[in-house]
């Protein structure tokens, strides 16, 4: 067997163990170099900050524990943004998981704010939790909140939260953040909130979705986007509010330069093999 | 007192290794991590919807809202579908279900998807950028759709289209890839967090002394064949 | 007769009679008691859909108890799962606010979720190595692209090559954008043809009737 063929054929651990010292690294010894901001990151971040302030404003929250550590820190970033802007927020989730995770991420951005900006329960913000349905459900939602959920994520009565008094259909908000993580969820919003409603949004998803919904960007019915890890950490750059998201986006350099010089070495190799007519 | 969030920490480093020792191939300590793993989450499943239910039907029912006896029935009648020979009872649900999300995906579809994107590509020809979105969105529209001989000036077309896609699917695989490194490298932070580092290291020769027990002595299934 | 209307028939009609009801209130001016039916469904699909994934943990379960019963390979395995079940569900019944439940969730299941999804970056390297081959023009096109995205979300991409940034948007904006437009025009038709065959009642499978044909032969 020549050398060539050895080495395309080498046992795939090693490649998978070569990956994890690539991306272990830098985490325990982190470089940080500077971030360039995405154009539909620093579209998401001027529509929020073109949000007036004190709007009510409805957030999906569909960050699970696989996505929570890469989209995480853009929701506590986007809840920071918010509630500085006195800004009246109801959360929900349309999966089960995720309904844990978005009340993490409201603990994290409230310990984060400073004690002058008001952001008590009930008053500033409300999680809705868990909607079951899907689509749906969010139909169902945006048409009459109190159809479908009677209790907030706490068990408490819609009733009793002051901030829900004046709320109960899409009319009402001013604008959808939907963080969609990795549900492939943003067309519900989309379909559901934006085209019936004329409702502004925007959002986030895991890198991976950004492309199958730059279409709805680019026709405006998504008025901007964060992806992944890199999204949340331009939506602290942009906000000036420091989080774990850069140094977490600073450990993919060395993977994604390891699987590129992977893909460029196979091609190599296979040209080689090409021009010597092996097989 | 032990700190609990520690703890949590180091049981979730362990587990982790537990997950990832499938890339080495299929063995004990991964197939009881997985199966750990699907018996909590339907257990959660379980009990954030049975919470749903109790808080948004039942909970209704006992405030008066007696039209909500109406999907608890309906609820209960999915469960037919259990036993073959009541495997009809279940078809109202289901009917309700789809019946609902159909018609909401379709009247949604209409407006959002299909004249929403039309919308966006009727633009002024006026620039490269207008022009490339113009031209894909009807080639690949027409690749996606129309099915007919490639031949004469539609291969031109069939051909564009093609062009368009697969740029859209290197695009995704790039992406995809990205995605993927930065899953892992959420749960390496955990892991290799400075009061938990140490325990992730030990788990890690632990479970290495267990595969390698088992390659010798034969007993993981998986190493019979090695 | 009456039998396939039961089974049969009537649920086919009413598929297609809520799904009618949904699209008319969207296009048409309708009686308030239209509207005022369509969100009592839709509130009591929102139920029934948690009833539904309430059936899909218990035939999982049914699943696993079988394999232990009847002793087939990997049965033990089935034993960690119905006491992971038993557990979380026992604990997650009492309350699901209840902070030994959130304990396991959140430091058992939340972290092997999180290490199994990302098992496919290895894998996604490692057949990178082994395939992913400039073979011709349609995978050269895919391989271009996906070098440029990749180096583009890198935050090291820009650092050692700015201008990739801009390209790399502009790939993602532009021509990725309109092919996925195509896709999204295709599906968007797709989907009210799924709907109209539904309605129609030449779509039975979601009510599971090829299941029973299968039962009966």
């Amino acid at each position: 067997m020549s050398v060539i063929k050895k080495i395309l054929n080498m046992d795939q651990r090693i490649i998978y163990l070569g990956l994890f010292i690539a991306l272990a690294f830098p985490i325990l010894s982190p470089v940080i170099v500077p971030v360039v901001i995405q154009d539909y990151s620093t579209q998401a971040f001027n529509f929020a900050k073109a949000i007036p302030d004190g709007s009510y404003v409805l957030i999906e929250g569909g960050n699970a524990a696989a996505t929570h550590p890469q989209c995480g820190p853009g929701l506590t970033a986007n809840i920071y943004h918010l509630l500085t802007k006195n800004c009246k927020l109801v959360f929900f989730s349309i999966t089960a998981e995720p309904a844990y995770w978005t009340q993490v991420e409201i603990d994290d951005a409230i310990a984060k704010l400073p004690a002058s900006v008001a952001k008590e329960k009930g008053v500033n913000w409300v999680n809705l939790g868990y909607l079951s349905g899907g689509e749906s459900g969010v139909a169902a939602l945006a048409a009459d909140i109190r159809s479908v959920v009677s209790k907030d994520h706490f068990g408490t009565p819609i009733g009793d939260l002051p901030m829900m008094k004046d709320i109960n259909s899409a009319k009402d908000f001013a604008a959808v953040f939907w963080w969609g993580g990795s549900e492939g969820s943003i067309p519900y919003g989309i379909r559901q909130l934006v085209g019936p409603y004329n409702l502004p949004m925007s959002g986030s998803c895991t890198t991976n979705e950004v492309p199958n919904y730059s279409p709805y960007v680019s026709s405006g019915q998504l008025k901007g986007l964060f992806g992944g890890i890199r999204g949340s950490a331009e939506y602290e750059l942009l906000l000036g509010v420091p989080g774990p998201a850069l140094a977490q986006a600073m450990a993919t350099n060395i993977g994604g330069l390891y699987f590129l010089g992977l893909v460029l070495l196979g091609n190599i190799l296979y040209l080689v093999q090409r021009m010597r007519g092996e097989k | 007192m032990m700190d609990m969030v520690w703890l949590g920490l180091v049981v979730g480093s362990f587990v982790s290794i537990g997950a990832y020792t499938v890339l080495i191939g299929d063995n004990p300590v991964s197939k009881v991590t997985e199966h750990l793993y699907t018996g909590i989450l339907a257990g959660y499943t379980l009990a954030i919807n049975w919470d749903f239910i109790m808080k948004n039907a039942v909970g209704k029912v006992q405030g008066g809202q007696f039209d909500f006896i109406l999907p608890i029935i309906l609820s209960l009648m999915l469960f037919a579908r259990l036993k073959p020979e009541w495997i009809w009872i279940s078809r109202y649900p289901v009917a309700l279900t789809v019946g609902v999300g159909m018609g909401l995906a379709m009247r949604a579809s209409v407006l959002s998807d299909f004249v929403g994107q039309i919308q966006g590509t009727l633009l002024p020809i006026n620039s490269i950028n207008n022009i490339v979105m113009i031209v894909g969105t009807i080639t690949a529209t027409a690749y996606f759709l129309f099915t007919r001989e490639n031949k004469g000036p539609y291969k031109y077309v069939n051909q564009t289209g093609l062009l368009f896609l697969l740029v859209a699917f290197g695009v995704t695989y790039g992406s995809t890839a990205s995605f993927r490194f930065e899953l892992v490298i959420g749960r390496l932070v955990d892991m290799l967090r400075p009061d938990v580092a140490l325990y992730t290291y030990g788990f890690l020769a632990l479970v290495a002394i267990i595969l390698i027990y088992g390659y010798t002595t034969k007993k993981i299934p998986w190493y019979k064949s090695r | 007769m009456s039998d396939r209307l039961t089974k049969i028939s009537l649920p086919i009609w009413l598929t297609a009679i809520f799904g009618i009801l949904m699209i008319i209130e969207f296009f048409f001016s309708v009686p308030q008691i239209v509207t005022d039916t369509n969100v009592k469904l839709r509130s009591w699909v929102t139920i029934v859909s948690a009833a539904a994934l309430i059936l899909g943990t218990f035939i999982l379960t049914i699943a696993h108890v079988k394999r232990a019963y009847e002793r087939k390979p990997g049965w033990y395995y089935s034993l960690i799962y119905i006491g992971a079940f038993a557990v979380a569900g026992a604990l997650g019944l009492i309350s699901v606010r209840e902070t030994n439940f959130m304990w396991i969730f959140n430091n058992m299941t939340s972290p092997i979720g999180a290490a199994l999804y990302s098992l496919t970056a290895f894998t996604i390297t490692s057949a990178a190595f082994r395939v992913f081959r400039a073979r011709n023009w349609k995978a050269s096109v895919m391989l271009v692209c996906g070098f440029i995205v990749l180096m583009m979300l890198l935050p090291v991409g820009g650092a050692i090559f700015p201008p990739i940034v801009p390209i790399g948007e502009w790939i993602r904006s532009f021509p990725s954008s309109a092919g996925f437009r195509g896709m999204i025009i295709g599906i968007s038709l797709g989907t009210i043809g799924l709907g109209v065959r539904i309605f129609l009642g030449r779509q039975k499978e979601h009510l599971g009737i090829r299941e029973e044909k299968k039962e009966a032969s």
